[in-house]
């Protein structure tokens, strides 16, 4: 700690820190465009210039570190004078169109012109301009606004990890611009909006809708991972019209992916459920609450309650829903005296079910050395946790992945590809090796094992780390070896000292699992009650086609004739229709107040941005009526915070599992892995235009080897459960990755 | 009883009504200031704040950008805009009203406007019949200025030598 003096003040500051951490710190104000402060430091634009006494110059504030004894003055005529020069170059070649800018009023040129600008310009020669390229449709780009500040350029190579956005040029002739023709791709892309000092890049969804000063800015948080996101939704009039990150440096730092950014478009689709409607006779007629409730309760009590069936009930929730609302559901159903709920639906075989214990903070995962990731596509489907490892390895982690394809992670990862069968059998050989460096009992499912040379590289890098991650993927949990290598995981931490990170499951998996919303010892699983005789369903917020592993048969369980279905949903939806028999309208995100509980175990509760459009209403206000209606004791809620501070009194049960290990390689099928692309991993995201448009979004292959596609025999061109082709080389025989933004029913997937 | 003098005295000399009748004799002779409304009209200041108009350019292309500065500066909150993308890529309004209610011709949404879009013509006789009435939509504006241009421009260049 050193003591310096700025603008005759004593402050406390750490020597070798930036000066402009510490004006920051202070509350003293150093106009800046360049810096950013989770980016590195350019000190390219010399805004910030200070007078640092005793230098001969004026010093960039973002560059110049801090020794004991700096006098520093920001406000002298010195600092002054160069900061207003600095900034008449500046304004020398950006265009005054400021009226129809979507940055105008938000803008960080425009606060500090208004401060350090001169009225009139002394620039009499052309300005310069620059010819706007479309770089997709998130990001609209104004490149003659361009101050050159590098930050999106930064951002690029520093956080998303590909360098989409590059100068090119020298002097007058220097230009931003994307290095690809087919524009930027990147999942975090969103960001570059947001670190944009100007309207060089500003939101294309968004573009000439409002002025920045209309909107009223409401903390959020977003559901669509196990992160949980800071966000702020941006209302006008009643809706959501731009979200814009938030800082949390325990959970998102100050970024937030792509599809937390541009989701709420799919607030205003035409298909949102309005009005809540009932079947009659076959035909769907939109009523009044009271009416479409009184038909809900009837139905139930015909179905189920008159004749005490409530084992014939069942209850199947999506994750996406809040803590609150699973909770008043499950409290409704058990009340009732029915077991049956669960909110795994995209689970294969539920006696093969993951239990891993996620045990490190998301900020300390950027300071591990090892990481080893196990069937995950990690950059698309969790972006935010991705972003922390890249940091990790960029200090200098080692990551290894063991995936059945190589995917596209942005930063050097060492890939071991396996088929689906064979990746309990590489991590059982890691466990061996792991054993056999510490001298323990190797158990009888290990003896005849060989590890491979991957798993005893993996198992040494292993040993050697000193915190080391083993993080557990989507793309095994319908693995036909899914627990056995949940707890080999569990083994290889244990025996290792490392930590796990389970992101098996996403949304808000956690809370469904605080709440219990899984069926006891007397009630049945979701696969179960697809084939069982059930006369009753209640669905909260389920879209059969892409939540369903066994569509088919849940298509044919819910439609039968004398099954009686009431299911809360945000948007309309064709087979929902089909089989429903009550259709209650409720609010999507941004709409309701609630809790996300992201995978630190972080209870973040959020407000309603904005009111739910129609008649549509928030999902535990429904679920308390009905309950009400039922005449069930202990529904007298107020509001969503009463029903949390109930969820937090309960005690959280540890389950029990079984832990049992089989190693045995099942090589007889062709194994497929189907994931739906990051952008229609809810009903909000499938609705959301701008995203579905992007890259990724447009996500549809069905990824195998030559080999794979010869006992197939299938030839490129054609399609493999409805979805386009794709060989390889970069991935594992014996298996099929798909990658799709079609439902899963459109294959016959079953 | 000396003001009882005086105030005969006056009484008998018709002092008071001289006096009056020399002011009526005066402006007898003097030019009228009268006009005679409506026939007449009094001239008016090219600053003078009336109507409101939204103007065009001489190519027919709307002002307006939808910047929303008059809306933002408006005291009375009497302006209401939205605004779009137009197929052409250009930033327009797709609702521009004045609640001439709520105005009160302060100008200042004149001022404010970058592109010289909204301005206060000297129109200041006009009446509703209806409450709606009161609303200038985007519509009513840019019929005004394009019923008044020729006058608009005149008397902006009067002005703009001021400013």
């Amino acid at each position: 700690m050193v003591e310096i003096e700025i603008d005759g003040q004593l402050v406390n500051a750490e020597p070798g820190e930036m000066l402009i951490a510490v004006t920051d710190r202070e509350g003293i104000t150093v106009p800046r465009f360049c810096y950013h402060k989770k980016l590195s430091i350019s000190a390219s634009c010399r805004m910030c210039l200070v007078d640092v006494e005793g230098a001969p110059k004026p010093q960039p504030a973002c560059s110049t570190p801090i020794a004991d004894g700096m006098k520093i003055h920001t406000q002298n005529e010195r600092a002054k004078a160069s900061q207003k020069a600095v900034m008449e170059f500046l304004l020398i070649n950006h265009p005054l169109d400021c009226p129809i800018c979507d940055q105008g009023g938000e803008c960080e040129l425009q606060d500090v012109a208004v401060e350090y600008g001169s009225d009139v310009s002394r620039f009499s020669e052309g300005k310069r301009l620059v010819a706007p390229s479309d770089i997709g449709p998130l990001i609209q780009t104004d490149m003659t606004r361009c101050i050159h500040c590098t930050r999106c350029v930064r951002f690029g190579s520093e956080i998303a990890g590909i360098m989409e956005m590059g100068g090119t040029g020298r002097g007058e002739d220097l230009k931003i611009e994307p290095f690809l023709a087919e524009g930027i791709t990147s999942e975090l892309s969103g960001n570059m909006i947001d670190v944009c000092p100007v309207g060089a890049l500003t939101s294309k969804p968004f573009r000439y809708e409002l002025r920045s000063w209309q909107m009223n800015a409401i903390e959020s948080i977003a559901r669509h991972d196990l992160v949980g996101s800071n966000l702020y939704a941006q209302t006008y009039k009643g809706k959501v019209k731009r979200v814009v990150s938030g800082d949390n440096d325990s959970v998102n730092e100050t970024w937030i992916s792509d599809r937390d950014r541009f989701s709420y478009e799919g607030l205003a689709h035409e298909d949102r459920l309005l009005y809540p409607q009932i079947k009659v006779e076959g035909q769907w007629k939109e009523v009044e609450w009271e009416v479409a409730l009184d038909y809900a309760v009837k139905g139930l009590k015909n179905n189920i309650l008159n004749s005490r069936n409530a084992q014939k009930l069942g209850g199947l929730a999506s994750a996406t829903a809040t803590t609150e609302e699973l909770y008043l559901m499950q409290k409704m159903l058990r009340e009732l005296g029915c077991e049956n709920l669960d909110y795994r639906l995209n689970v294969k075989n539920l006696d093969q079910t993951i239990h891993l214990a996620s045990n490190i903070k998301l900020a300390k995962l950027e300071q591990v050395d090892y990481a080893l990731v196990v069937g995950a596509n990690l950059r698309l489907e969790q972006p935010m946790i991705n972003h922390r490892l890249r940091k990790a390895q960029l200090a200098g982690a080692t990551m290894n992945a063991l995936n059945v394809k190589e995917f596209d992670f942005n930063y050097p990862v060492s890939n071991t590809v396996v088929s689906p069968n064979q990746i309990a059998s590489t991590l059982a050989g890691v466990l061996k090796r792991v054993l056999e460096a510490k001298s323990e009992k190797i158990p009888e499912y290990l003896s005849t094992l060989t590890p491979s040379a991957e798993a005893t590289d993996m198992a040494n890098t292993l040993l050697g780390a000193e915190q080391a991650v083993i993080i557990l993927g989507e793309h095994v949990l319908n693995n036909t070896q899914a627990s056995s290598i949940a707890n080999l995981i569990t083994e290889i931490a244990k025996h290792s000292n490392s930590k796990t990170l389970n992101v098996s499951a996403t949304a808000n998996a956690l809370g469904a699992q605080r709440v219990k919303f899984t069926p006891s010892s007397t009630g049945m699983n979701v696969n179960d009650m697809l084939n069982a005789e059930m006369s009753a369903f209640l669905l909260l917020d389920v879209t059969p086609e892409y939540d369903f592993h066994h569509v088919n048969s849940a298509l044919s369980a819910l439609s039968k004739e004398d099954v009686f279905v009431v299911s809360l949903n945000s948007f309309g939806n064709e087979l929902v229709s089909q089989y429903a028999d009550v259709i209650l309208p409720m609010a999507a995100m941004y709409e309701t107040s609630g809790t996300h509980i992201n995978i630190d175990h972080k209870m973040q509760s959020f407000s309603a941005a904005v009111s739910a459009p129609g008649e549509a209403k928030p999902a535990w206000k429904i679920l308390k009526v009905l309950a009400d209606l039922l005449e069930l004791p202990g529904f007298h809620y107020e509001n969503s915070a009463q029903v949390l501070s109930e969820v937090a009194h309960q005690s959280e049960v540890e389950h029990e599992y079984d832990s049992s290990i089989n190693i045995n390689e099942n090589t007889s099928a062709i194994e497929t892995i189907w994931m739906h692309s990051p952008y229609q991993s809810d009903e909000l995201l499938r609705h959301a235009s701008s995203l579905q448009a992007s890259k990724i979004g447009q996500m549809n292959t069905a990824s195998m080897t030559q080999a794979t596609a010869d006992t197939l025999s299938l030839k490129s061109g054609d399609r493999y459960l409805g979805v386009p082709i794709d060989v390889t080389d970069a991935m594992a025989d014996q298996c099929v990755f798909v990658s799709s933004n079609q439902a899963t029913n459109t294959g016959g997937l079953s | 009883m000396i003001n009882g003098i005086k105030k005969l005295a006056k009484n008998l000399t018709l002092s008071e009504l001289r006096s009056g009748m020399k002011i009526t004799a005066k402006e007898f002779v003097n030019t009228k200031i009268t006009v005679q409304y409506p026939e007449e009209k009094t001239p008016i200041s090219p600053r003078f704040r009336g109507l409101h108009a939204l103007r065009r350019y001489p190519n027919g292309e709307e002002r307006c950008i939808a910047c929303k500065l008059c809306e933002a500066v408006c005291p009375a909150n009497a302006i209401t805009i939205e605004s779009e993308m137009r197929d052409d890529g250009t930033r327009r309004t797709t609702q521009y009203d004045i609640d001439l209610f709520k105005c009160i011709f302060c100008g200042f949404c004149e001022e404010a406007c970058p592109v010289d879009a909204i301005v206060e013509t000297q129109i200041f006789e006009y009446a509703f019949e209806s409450r709606d009435g009161s609303i200038m939509t985007k519509e009513r504006l840019l019929k005004v200025g394009d019923d008044n241009e020729q006058v608009i421009g005149k008397i902006k260049a009067q002005d703009a030598k001021y400013r």
